[in-house]
């Protein structure tokens, strides 16, 4: 059945999903800063979703809850899996309940992985330009505006790729931000599930001409 | 309306901003119709930020501007107007598991402009807290603000500790990020907003 069944994925969600990645399963990656604005990723994956060629059984998208991105979408000839997080950060840890508890625990961290760094699109890449737009004092004041409740900077170790040019980075930025530096276990046990299957509760499944709701996100959660 | 004070505020220039401001009050203006003026500045400011024209820097430094441009004019408020007896208190903060902010002190600085008393509970706020405060100040309105989709659900044990705790008659709006009437369904609240005006448009209202 693998041929029959295709994934879209984030930039940053597809660096964990490659290495698993059967050879004969086709793929397409969207733009990472779509998250940014979650109405222009929605449009994004309709489309996406409607140039799928119709020997597709099963689309695998990459996201998770996505402030509300995916809320909405529908295919009409074939059925949707979508990992049932709030965002790729639970992909990263390997459950929503890893995510949950980090995020019990400390708050105010900011996550990285390969994907983030590699998509040089958050935060911290941005201080350089702000610093033009800005000048250098108020670029520092905004820095610390933005990163007022951020406490951690922490890198996810998934295992799948070589760490050691993320570590440096991730180190090296947190001391400039002056945020705590930590590296924290990932795991890839939900992206493989997801990519092999069985698509349990940990997914959410939408059938053919049905569409994507909130509520699907709630039902049937696995306990954290 | 000056659409010079608009267009700098929009364009984030700080120092004319302030300047044109000064202007517009030694020329006779009224300061309330200078606050509304920076009201529709930061309005188009938000509609770009929903479009993606404007990101969160320019959310930060806009409202840093208007914190200014009223500490300027606040003097000139006085007098019992609009911003003389508080309308009333309103209960804000960013819900449990969650340390986002600039949505809401854009929110406490609006409602206080429009002459709320807001009792700011900061970030991270837990459902008991926010029972305790409500209990402690009388107030019938709460926000509850939120970034993540995570939020959701202490957004959910937040409404369902107030109606616990028996304060069936405080009203919530929730807001802070991407939230629709589905959402407000589930968490159970009263109202949701995607910007800042509509926290006072019910505050208005409920009050």
């Amino acid at each position: 059945m693998t041929p029959n069944t295709k994934i879209i994925a984030c930039a940053t969600v597809i660096e964990e999903m490659l290495p698993l990645i059967p050879n004969e399963m086709s793929y397409e990656v969207l733009d990472f800063g779509l998250h940014r604005t979650p109405e222009k990723l929605k449009t994004a994956l309709q489309e996406a979703i409607d140039r799928t060629k119709s020997d597709i059984h099963t689309l695998l998208l990459g996201y998770g809850l996505c402030s509300q991105a995916v809320v909405g979408l529908r295919a009409n000839r074939f059925r949707l899996i979508i990992p049932k997080v709030d965002d790729c950060i639970a992909i990263f840890l390997g459950s929503d309940q890893a995510y949950q508890q980090q995020s019990r625990q400390v708050p105010g961290t900011y996550y990285l992985t390969k994907g983030w760094i590699e998509a040089g699109d958050g935060p911290f890449e941005e201080f350089d330009e702000l610093v033009n737009r800005y000048g250098e004092d108020k670029a520092r004041w905004l820095m610390g505006q933005i990163l007022k409740n951020y406490t951690r900077l922490a890198l996810i170790n998934t295992g799948q790729y070589e760490l050691a040019r993320y570590q440096e980075y991730a180190r090296k930025t947190a001391q400039r931000f002056n945020l705590k530096y930590e590296e924290i276990p990932g795991s890839t046990a939900l992206v493989k599930k997801f990519i092999q299957g069985p698509w349990d509760n940990d997914f959410v499944v939408i059938q053919p001409g049905q569409t994507v709701s909130y509520l699907d996100f709630k039902t049937n959660r696995s306990n954290p | 309306m000056s659409q010079s004070l608009v267009n700098a505020i929009i364009a984030m220039r700080e120092e004319d901003a302030l300047k044109i401001t000064k202007e517009l009050i030694e020329q006779g203006t009224d300061p309330f119709e200078v606050l509304a003026t920076c009201g529709t500045a930061m309005e188009t400011i938000g509609d770009r930020f929903e479009k993606g024209e404007a990101f969160i820097p320019e959310l930060i430094l806009a409202g840093e501007m208007l914190k200014q441009i009223t500490d300027f004019l606040k003097p000139l408020l006085g007098d019992g107007k609009q911003a003389g007896d508080a309308l009333g208190t309103f209960v804000l903060g960013t819900v449990e598991g969650d340390i986002h902010d600039i949505a809401k002190d854009i929110v406490a600085f609006v409602l206080e402009i429009n002459g709320f008393n807001v009792v700011d509970l900061g970030v991270d706020v837990p459902p008991a807290k926010f029972v305790e405060t409500v209990k402690e100040t009388g107030a019938k309105i709460v926000g509850l603000s939120g970034f993540l989709t995570m939020a959701y659900e202490p957004m959910k044990l937040t409404v369902e500790a107030l109606k616990d705790a028996g304060l069936d008659d405080v009203k919530v709006i929730i807001g802070g990020g991407q939230v629709d009437d589905q959402i407000r369904e589930y968490t159970g609240a009263d109202a949701f907003g995607t910007d800042a005006m509509t926290a006072v448009k019910y505050a208005k209202q409920w009050n």
